[in-house]
C-alpha cells in the first residue's frame, strides 16, 4: 500500500518538476528531479554516453604546493637563495604580499621524491599513501587558472567565473543530470576540520550555490553533528509515530484544499513533506558508522571514526556515492602556506594522505571508482620564490596561478598517466597547459555533457559554466 | 484623485485600443524579432567585433540587405533558412539553435506581409492608449481591468468571481504589509456593508507602517543590501541606516522620481540634505574586498562594473553587464557605451581594498549635531597625537630603548633550558619546547588574536583547553609556569586545574579581599592554599609566574615577587597523571610555559617584557612588516619609552577606545562621494580587464537611448535626471512592471530584469505602457499606484483554478484567475510569528540574529579579531522580529530564508525563484522558530480559544488563514489533538520538552500534557500549504 502511494507521490512530484522547469525557462535539461525523488530517471541532459556518473570533488583549499608534492624540481637545489630570473617572471602580476618583498628568492623544496608504481609517476615523500595508487590516477602538472586570490580563485573554480552570481559545477551537474536517489538531495556538501594550526581561509556558500538557476540546485550541507541537515530532527519530546500522525493529517488538509484550488504546488507540497519524513531516516542511516567493518578504519585511518575529520568525510563520500548521489563536493582547508611551509605542509598530508588514497582504493573495490569520478586539488598552486624568511629548512610561499597540479581518478579518466610539464621553476607551463575552463569541460565530458549546450537563459543570455571558453582535453581521457 | 496631467504628456502619443477589425497580421515586434534575436543576433547583430560575413539583422538596413518586402521566396535570408544544403542552412548546426517550422512560416508570411519593422517596443517611449471597449462593462473596477478583459475576451477566456472577503482581505494585507489580517479586522470587513468597504481596508493597510516594509523588501534584493562585505572574510558593515531609509521612504510616499534621483545622486543635489545623501548608499551596497594580497585597482573596477549593472538592471531593466567584454550581442549597447555609463560611477572617492573594520569609505555618520561635534573633535585629537607619535624624537627614543634590549636568540636559547611545554598561541595549540606535547580544545575551537603582547588565544568561560600530560607528576619536582593573562570576566575566575589538585583561581567568597578593578589569585596545592596579596587586575595583560623550588611556591606577576598569604597549611602536594586543563576561563592568554626548574630573575624580566618585542627588535628596521612596526611601537610606547611619549599614547588609547565606543553607538553608512582632486578616468577596457585599458572615454548615456536632457550636468545627478525625464522609454515601464509582479506573481514583462531583445515581450503591451504613463500622470505617485493595482477587478478575483484552466494557462499570463503563490521567505517566518503572537512589530533598526543551528557561521568563517564570524543568537525581543531584520552575511545567508529562496544578496536580483522542496518542510516541522510559534498559539489556543476542541481549532484557523474550518478539518485536527493529549499525558516529560523549545516559557497556568498537544496541532495548521500560500 506504502509503495503504491509512493509511486504515485513520485509521478506527481516528477510532472510537477516538470512544469516547474518549462516555467523557469530551463533550456535542454529536463531534468528529472533532485530532492524530488525519481529514481530511475535516465540522465536527462546527456549528450552522449556518460563515463561518469557521479562525482568526489576533493577541494583542497588555500592552494597546495606543487612543487612539493607532485611536481619535483631537483635543478633548483643549486639555485637555493637566488633570485627568480626575470626572464621567468616575464613581468606576470604578483600578489599584494609579495609585490612588497625587496627579492624574491628561490626556495627549493626540501622533500624527497621518487617514482611510484608501474606508470613511474613522481610523488613526494610526504604522500606515502597517494604514492601507492599512482597507477589508479591522473596527475595533472599544468592547470592554470587566470585568479591570484583565494576569494575569486577559488570561485573561479567552482563557478567558472571570479566574480559572484554564477552557479556552482555541482549545481550545472544536477541541474543537467537530476538525481538517482529518492532519499538524498543529489547535491552533498561536506566541510571537513582543518588539522594545521594556520589560519584556515574562509569559505563561501556560493560555491555551491544556485547563482542564478533556482535554489532547489543548490548543495546540501552535511555537517558533523547531531543534526546532519538543517532541521532534519524532530524537536525534543515528539516521537516518530506522532510525526506521522500528524504528516497523515497535514496531506489530508493539503488534499482537500487541492479540490478546491486544483493548484499542482499542493500535490508537491504533499511529496515533499513525505521526503523530508524519508531523509529524517535516511539521512541518519548513512552518517552511521556502525555496521562499516574494521578494516574500513584500517584503510581509511582511525581518524576516520571522528566525524568531521578529512578522513571520515573521505568515508562518507564513498557512502555517498554507494547511494548515488550525484555530486558530492568536499572541502578540506589549510593548505594556505605562506610561511613555515615546509612543518605546516607535512601536518597537512599527514591528515588527508592515507584517507585520500584510501577513497580511491576503496570505491575501485567496489566497483564504483569506474563510473565516480575523484577530483582532488586546490584553486592554485605556490610560487618557486620565498615569502618571508628562507632559511635551509624552511621558507613560505605566495600563490601561484600560472601553473599547479591535480589529480583525478576514475570516471573515465586515463589512469597512470602524469599530464602537462612546467618550466625548472615550476613556474610557466612549457607542455600541454589545461586550463580551469578545460578541466571544467572535461568533467561534463565525462559525465556525458558538451559544455557548450548545458546552458540556462538568464538576464537574456544562454549561460554555461565554462563561460565562452574551454575545451574538452582529449589527451586526459581513457 | 488624479493630479492635473503635467506639460509634456501632449507629447505621449495616443494610440487606438484593439483594432478588433484588422486581419491578423503577423506582429512583428512580439513574433518575429524574437525568433530573430534568439537565433540570429548572435553573429549577426549589434556586436560589431563578431559580425558574420558582414550581415546585421537587428536594424532596419540591416535586415532589408538581406529582404525583399513582400518576396520571401526571392529573399537571401528567407533562402538561407530555409537552404537545401545543410551546410548552408541557417542558423548553422553548431550554433546549437533551430527554427521550427512553424517558426519559418510565420517569417514567409512576415515577409510576404511586406516586412514591416518596428524599433524595439521597449526604446520607444511608452505610448498611452485608451482602455479598450469591453463587452462585460460591468465586471471592470479599474481601468486596469478594461486591458486584462479585453485580452481575456479574445481568447475566449471569462475572469473568475471576486474571491470571498476572507481571502480577499487576507491577500491584500499580506500584499500591502507582509502580514496577516488580524481577526477582528477580518470580521469587520466581512460584516462591513458599505459599498467602499474594500477600499477602505485598502487605504488603512496603505497608511500603516508594514506597508513601508513589505514594499522595501523586493528593493533589498535589487539593491543587493546586506550587513556584510561579501568578499572573502565577509565582516560586518553598517547599512541599516540606509535600509531605514528605504521603509521610510515607501511610508512618506517619497515620490518616485525623487526616490530614484536621491538614490543615484542624492550627495550632489544642491545643499543635499543628510538623509539625501544616506539615500546614495544603494549604490555602496556592492561587495567590498580586503582579501590580503588582493590588488586594488582590479577591485576599484569590479565596484563599478556592479554598480553599471545593478543601476541599469534596476531602472532600465538592461543587462548592461554583457557588453563589459564586447559589444552586446542583442542590444544596442556598445563596449565603449558600457564604459561610457561606467565613467559616471568611476569618480567616487573610494578605496580598491578597504573595509577591513566596519565601513569602507566614503561614508558618514547618521548622527545628532551634538554626536557628530563629539566625534569630530575626537578624531582631530586622536590624529594629532597619532601624528606627535609619528615623529622623529619618538623614534631616536626608540632607538636608544633597541640598543638595550637582550639579542633574542641568545636569550631564547637560555630560556629554552628545562622547558617542557611551550605554546606560543600564535594561531595554533602545537607546543613548541620540542616536547610535542600539543594542547588541545575540547568540544570547541579557540579563537587567535591580537594582544597588546602578541597573538594569543582568546577563551570563553565555556571553553576547555587541554594542555599536553606527562608532567608535575612528582612532588618534589621543581617547576615553573609562566603566561601572561588577560581576564576579561569580572567575576570568579578559574586559570587551571590539575585533576583538582594543582588549582588557580581568583574572587572566590568571604575571606580574600575584594577588588573593583582585579581580585587576588589563588592557588591550590593539594590541601595546601596559597592567596595573593596583590590582584590580579581584569582586562589587563600581567605576566604571571608561578614557581616551586622543591619546597617553597614563590608567585610573580610581571617579574615583580607577589606576597603570598597561607589560607590553608598543609604540605605542597600537587602530582597527579591529570593533565592541566584550562576552563571557565574568559579572556586572553600568551606565551604559556613550564619549565621543570625555577627560573631566575633575569630569565622572568625578559619573559614578561614580552619576548616578541625582543625577537622583533632585531629585525633590522627597514625589514620590519607594518605589524612588526607597530606592536613594537606599541609596546615602547606603552612600556619603556620616556613618561611625556607614555602619557601621550594614554591618551589616545583612552581616546581611540571611546571613539570606537562611540561609533558603535552613532551608526554610519557608507555614500557616494565624488573625488575632490583629479577624479579617476574612465578607458575601455580590452575584455573587460582591467589591466587593459584602452580608448579614454568620458561618462555619457548609451548612444541608442536618448540623450541627456538639456541642461543637465554630465554626472550621476545628469544620469538621475534623464531617468526621471518622463520621455524615457524604459525607467517607468521597469518600475510599474515590478510592482505588478509583485502581487500576481509574474510581471507583465515576466522578465522583469531584461526588457532587451531577448526579454520576453509584455503580455499586455498597452496595459504595461498605460500604467507607465499613469505613474507619471500621478506626478509618480507610488502608493496611487499600488492601490490601483489592488482595487482592481483582475486583483480581486479568486485564485482557484481548474485542470482545464490549468491546461490552457499553467502560469496564468492570462489573468483569468489571481495567482496563488507560496509567500516570499521572509514573510513566511513573519506569518508564522504574526499568527501565534510572537511577532515583535518593531520597525527599523540594526540587524538581529534570530534562532539558527550553531556553527553555521563558524564552519566557515576565517575567525580570528575580524567581525561577524561568530554567530551570537539575540535575545528576548529581537529573536522574533520581522525576517527582513535577520543579518545578512552573504557567505552564509540566514538559513532559513534561504532555504525558502531568499537570495544572498551578492548581485542584483528582481525575481526570486519560487521552489519547493523537503528542506522547506524540514524548516517548517522541525525550525525552533516554528516549533516555538506553534506552542504560542497553542498556548493562545487554551487561553483564549474555548473550552471545546472545535473551538480552539476555529479559532487557531481564523488567526493563520482567516476563515472558519470546514467541519471535515475541524474533525481532523481534534482527533489528533485527542490522540496526541492521550499520549502526552502518559509522557509528561516528553511533553515538558517539546514546549521548552524556544527561548521563551511556557505558560505554567497550563496543563503540561494539553499544551504539547494542541502544540502539535498548531503546527499541522502552521505547516499547511494554504498557510504559506497567498491564496
Amino acid at each position: 500500500m506504502q509503495d503504491i502511494r509512493q509511486e504515485v507521490e513520485l509521478a506527481l512530484t516528477r510532472r510537477q518538476l516538470f512544469s516547474r522547469a518549462a516555467r523557469f525557462g530551463l533550456g535542454i535539461p529536463a531534468l528529472s528531479s533532485l530532492l524530488s525523488g525519481a529514481t530511475n530517471a535516465p540522465a536527462s541532459a546527456s549528450h552522449f554516453p556518460a563515463k561518469a556518473r557521479r562525482v568526489i570533488f576533493l577541494h583542497q583549499s588555500g592552494g597546495p604546493s606543487q612543487m612539493d608534492l607532485f611536481d619535483p624540481k631537483p635543478a633548483m637545489k643549486a639555485m637555493f637563495g637566488s633570485e627568480l630570473p626575470g626572464t621567468v617572471r616575464m613581468g606576470q602580476r604578483i600578489t599584494g604580499m609579495t609585490s612588497g618583498q625587496s627579492a624574491l628568492p628561490v626556495a627549493p623544496s626540501v622533500f624527497q621524491f621518487a617514482q611510484h608504481g608501474k606508470s613511474g609517476a613522481w610523488m613526494s615523500e610526504l604522500l606515502p599513501h597517494t604514492a601507492n595508487v599512482v597507477d589508479d590516477l591522473t596527475i595533472i602538472k599544468s592547470l592554470h587558472t587566470d585568479a591570484i586570490n583565494h576569494d575569486p580563485a577559488i570561485t573561479f573554480i567552482q563557478t567558472g567565473s571570479q566574480q559572484p552570481g554564477r552557479p556552482s559545477l555541482g549545481t550545472w551537474v544536477t541541474y543537467g543530470l537530476g538525481s538517482e536517489n529518492k532519499n538524498l538531495p543529489a547535491f552533498v556538501v561536506l566541510l571537513s576540520t582543518s588539522n594545521t594550526p594556520i589560519n584556515d581561509q574562509p569559505l563561501f556558500s556560493r560555491l555551491w550555490g544556485s547563482g542564478f538557476l533556482p535554489s532547489n540546485y543548490q548543495g546540501v550541507r552535511f555537517r558533523s553533528g547531531a543534526e546532519p541537515v538543517l532541521y532534519l530532527k524532530d524537536p525534543d519530546g515528539l516521537d516518530r509515530s506522532s510525526r506521522r500522525l500528524m504528516l497523515d493529517g497535514l496531506e489530508q488538509l493539503n488534499r482537500m484544499r487541492h479540490e478546491a484550488y486544483a493548484d499542482p504546488e499542493i500535490e508537491t507540497r504533499i511529496a515533499q513533506f513525505e521526503m523530508a519524513y524519508r531523509m529524517q531516516s535516511s539521512v541518519p542511516d548513512l552518517m552511521d558508522l556502525w555496521n562499516e567493518p574494521e578494516s574500513t578504519f584500517k584503510l581509511y585511518g582511525e581518524e576516520a571514526r571522528k566525524p568531521g575529520t578529512y578522513a571520515a568525510n573521505c568515508l562518507l563520500a564513498r557512502r555517498l556515492a554507494e547511494r548515488d548521489v550525484r555530486f558530492v563536493q568536499l572541502y578540506h582547508r589549510g593548505w594556505d602556506q605562506h610561511n613555515e611551509l615546509p612543518r605546516h605542509i607535512a601536518m597537512q598530508c599527514r591528515g588527508t594522505d592515507q584517507a585520500s588514497a584510501a577513497l580511491v582504493t576503496d570505491l575501485k573495490q567496489r566497483g564504483l571508482l569506474e563510473d565516480t569520478l575523484v577530483v582532488w586539488g586546490g584553486e592554485f598552486g605556490r610560487t618557486i620564490y620565498c615569502q618571508g624568511k628562507l632559511t635551509e629548512t624552511s621558507y613560505g610561499r605566495d600563490h601561484h596561478p600560472r601553473n599547479f597540479a591535480w589529480w583525478l581518478a576514475g570516471g573515465g579518466m586515463k589512469a597512470g598517466l602524469s599530464y602537462g610539464e612546467t618550466d625548472d621553476f615550476s613556474y610557466n607551463i612549457t607542455k600541454d597547459p589545461v586550463h580551469v575552463h578545460d578541466m571544467q569541460a572535461t568533467i561534463l565530458h565525462l559525465l556525458g555533457m558538451d559544455h557548450t549546450r548545458l546552458t540556462y537563459k538568464f538576464q537574456g543570455r544562454w549561460f554555461r559554466l565554462t563561460d565562452v571558453h574551454g575545451n574538452v582535453t582529449r589527451q586526459l581521457l581513457a | 484623485m488624479r493630479r492635473s496631467a503635467p506639460f509634456w504628456l501632449a507629447a505621449l502619443t495616443i494610440v487606438n485600443g484593439w483594432a478588433w477589425s484588422a486581419p491578423p497580421a503577423v506582429d512583428f515586434g512580439r513574433q518575429i524579432r524574437p525568433l530573430l534575436s534568439e537565433n540570429c543576433f548572435a553573429c549577426h547583430g549589434p556586436d560589431e567585433t563578431n559580425r558574420m560575413a558582414g550581415v546585421r539583422l537587428d536594424t532596419r538596413e540591416g535586415a532589408l540587405a538581406k529582404i525583399k518586402p513582400g518576396d520571401a521566396a526571392g529573399s537571401p535570408l528567407f533562402q538561407r533558412l530555409t537552404h537545401a544544403k545543410p551546410a548552408l542552412r541557417m542558423p548553422p548546426v553548431a550554433s546549437g539553435r533551430k527554427l521550427t517550422d512553424d517558426q519559418i512560416a510565420l517569417i514567409k508570411r512576415w515577409i510576404d506581409e511586406g516586412a514591416p519593422w518596428k524599433m524595439h517596443w521597449s526604446y520607444t517611449p511608452p505610448a498611452r492608449s485608451e482602455p479598450p471597449v469591453v463587452k462585460d462593462r460591468a465586471w471592470a473596477k479599474t481601468l486596469i481591468d478594461h486591458f486584462v478583459l479585453a485580452r481575456l475576451e479574445r481568447e475566449r477566456l471569462h475572469p473568475s468571481p471576486e474571491a470571498d472577503r476572507r481571502t480577499l482581505i487576507r491577500r491584500v494585507t499580506l500584499d500591502l504589509t507582509g502580514l496577516p489580517p488580524a481577526p477582528a479586522d477580518v470580521e469587520a470587513f466581512v460584516r462591513d456593508k458599505a459599498p467602499n468597504a474594500y477600499e477602505k481596508v485598502v487605504d488603512r493597510l496603505i497608511a500603516s507602517r508594514h506597508y513601508g516594509e513589505k514594499m522595501a523588501l523586493l528593493w533589498l534584493d535589487l539593491s543587493r543590501y546586506a550587513d556584510t562585505h561579501g568578499f572573502h572574510i565577509d565582516s560586518h558593515r553598517v547599512m541599516w541606516p540606509w535600509r531605514d531609509w528605504v521603509i521610510q521612504s515607501f511610508n512618506e510616499n517619497k515620490r518616485w522620481d525623487e526616490f530614484v534621483v536621491e538614490q543615484l545622486a542624492g550627495d550632489l543635489l544642491p545643499d543635499s540634505t543628510p538623509a539625501q545623501r544616506l539615500a546614495t548608499g544603494f549604490n555602496r551596497n556592492h561587495m567590498i574586498n580586503f582579501e590580503g594580497g588582493a590588488i586594488a585597482e582590479e577591485y576599484l573596477t569590479e565596484y563599478v562594473v556592479d554598480r553599471v549593472e545593478t543601476t541599469a538592471n534596476v531602472f532600465m531593466g538592461m543587462t548592461m553587464g554583457c557588453a563589459r567584454c564586447h559589444d552586446h550581442k542583442y542590444d544596442p549597447i556598445t563596449q565603449k557605451d558600457f564604459y561610457r555609463f561606467f565613467a559616471f560611477f568611476n569618480t567616487v572617492d573610494e578605496k580598491g581594498l578597504d573595509g577591513k573594520r566596519g565601513n569602507a569609505e566614503p561614508k558618514m555618520f547618521v548622527a545628532s549635531p551634538g554626536q557628530l561635534s563629539e566625534i569630530e573633535k575626537m578624531d582631530d585629537e586622536i590624529k594629532s597625537l597619532r601624528e606627535r607619535l609619528k615623529e622623529k624624537d619618538v623614534d631616536e627614543a626608540q632607538a636608544v630603548w633597541e640598543k638595550t634590549i637582550e639579542p633574542a636568540v641568545a636569550l631564547q636559547r637560555r630560556l629554552r633550558a628545562g622547558l617542557e611545554m611551550h605554546y606560543d598561541f600564535e594561531g595554533g595549540l602545537e607546543d613548541s619546547s620540542g616536547h610535542y606535547r600539543a594542547a588541545k580544545m575540547l568540544a570547541s575551537e579557540p579563537t587567535y588574536e591580537s594582544t597588546p603582547v602578541g597573538r594569543g588565544v582568546r577563551l570563553t568561560v565555556d571553553e576547555k583547553m587541554q594542555l599536553g600530560d606527562g608532567v608535575l607528576e612528582d612532588d618534589k619536582q621543581p617547576f615553573t609556569l609562566a603566561f601572561h593573562v588577560r581576564p576579561t570576566h569580572e567575576r570568579t575566575v578559574r586559570l587551571f586545574d590539575k585533576g583538582s589538585v594543582l588549582q588557580a583561581h581568583t574572587g572566590v567568597s568571604g575571606y580574600v579581599p575584594y577588588y573593583k578593578r582585579g581580585a587576588p589569585l589563588t592557588l591550590h596545592f593539594g590541601e595546601r592554599k596559597v592567596v595573593s596579596e596583590a590582584p590580579l587586575l581584569y582586562n589587563q595583560v600581567t605576566h604571571v609566574a608561578i614557581l616551586f623550588d622543591g619546597q617553597q611556591v614563590q608567585l610573580f606577576f610581571d617579574a615583580k615577587p607577589v606576597g603570598l598569604q597561607v589560607l590553608n597549611d598543609a604540605p605542597v602536594r600537587f602530582a597527579t597523571r591529570e593533565p592541566l586543563v584550562i576552563r571557565e576561563f574568559q579572556g586572553h592568554l600568551d606565551d604559556l610555559r613550564l619549565y621543570s626548574r625555577v627560573l631566575k630573575q633575569d630569565e622572568l624580566t625578559p619573559l614578561a617584557t614580552h619576548l616578541s618585542a625582543h625577537r622583533t627588535s632585531e629585525i633590522p628596521p627597514g625589514k620590519r612588516t607594518r605589524e612588526e612596526r607597530d606592536r613594537l611601537r606599541g609596546y615602547f610606547l606603552t612600556h619603556t619609552a620616556p613618561a611625556q611619549f607614555r602619557d601621550m599614547a594614554a591618551r589616545l588609547k583612552k581616546l581611540e577606545t571611546e571613539r570606537t565606543h562611540l561609533g558603535e553607538v552613532v551608526p554610519g553608512a557608507m555614500v557616494m562621494a565624488e573625488m575632490k582632486e583629479k577624479p579617476r578616468e574612465s578607458f575601455v577596457l580590452r575584455r573587460g580587464d582591467y589591466r587593459n585599458k584602452t580608448d579614454r572615454v568620458e561618462a555619457a548615456v548609451p548612444a541608442a537611448l536618448p540623450p541627456l536632457p538639456p541642461g543637465a550636468p554630465n554626472n550621476r545627478l545628469g544620469l538621475a535626471r534623464w531617468l526621471t525625464d518622463p520621455s524615457h522609454p524604459l525607467m517607468t515601464r521597469v518600475t510599474v512592471n515590478r510592482f505588478w509582479q509583485q502581487y500576481f506573481g509574474i510581471g507583465l514583462v515576466k522578465t522583469s530584469e531584461d526588457f532587451g531583445s531577448q526579454g520576453e515581450s509584455p503580455s499586455h503591451p498597452e496595459l504595461l505602457d498605460w500604467l507607465a504613463t499613469e505613474l507619471i500622470c500621478t506626478n509618480w505617485d507610488v502608493k496611487a499606484m499600488q492601490k490601483l493595482m489592488v482595487m482592481s477587478a483582475t486583483y480581486r478575483q479568486a485564485s482557484k483554478s481548474n485542470p482545464a484552466l490549468q491546461e490552457r494557462d499553467p502560469e496564468n499570463r492570462l489573468l483569468a484567475r489571481m495567482s496563488r503563490f507560496r509567500l516570499p521567505a521572509e514573510l513566511v517566518r513573519d506569518n508564522a510569528l504574526a499568527s501565534s503572537g510572537l511577532l515583535n512589530a518593531a520597525v527599523g533598526g540594526p540587524s538581529v540574529f534570530p534562532y539558527q543551528p550553531a556553527g553555521l557561521w563558524d564552519e566557515l568563517a576565517f575567525g580570528r579579531e575580524f567581525t561577524a564570524q561568530k554567530y551570537t543568537p539575540s535575545h528576548g525581543e529581537d529573536l522574533y522580529r520581522r525576517g527582513m531584520y535577520s543579518f545578512w552575511k552573504r557567505t552564509v545567508p540566514p538559513a532559513a530564508l534561504v532555504t525558502f529562496d531568499a537570495p544572498d544578496r551578492e548581485k542584483c536580483l528582481s525575481r526570486r525563484a519560487v521552489t519547493n522542496t523537503p528542506l522547506q518542510a524540514l524548516a517548517l516541522m522541525n525550525d525552533p522558530t516554528y516549533v516555538e510559534a506553534a506552542r504560542h498559539l497553542a498556548q493562545r489556543m487554551l487561553r483564549d480559544g474555548g473550552r471545546k476542541p472545535e473551538e480552539r481549532i476555529a479559532f487557531a484557523y481564523q488567526r493563520v488563514l482567516a476563515r472558519a474550518p470546514e467541519v471535515r478539518e475541524t474533525a481532523l485536527l481534534a482527533r489528533v489533538a485527542a490522540q496526541q493529549t492521550a499520549r502526552y499525558a502518559k509522557d509528561e516529560a516528553a511533553a515538558r520538552k517539546l514546549i521548552s523549545t524556544g527561548e521563551s516559557k511556557p505558560d505554567a497556568q497550563l496543563p503540561v500534557a494539553d499544551l504539547a498537544a494542541w502544540t502539535n496541532v498548531a503546527t499541522m495548521i502552521l505547516n499547511l500549504d494554504e498557510a504559506i500560500t497567498k491564496e
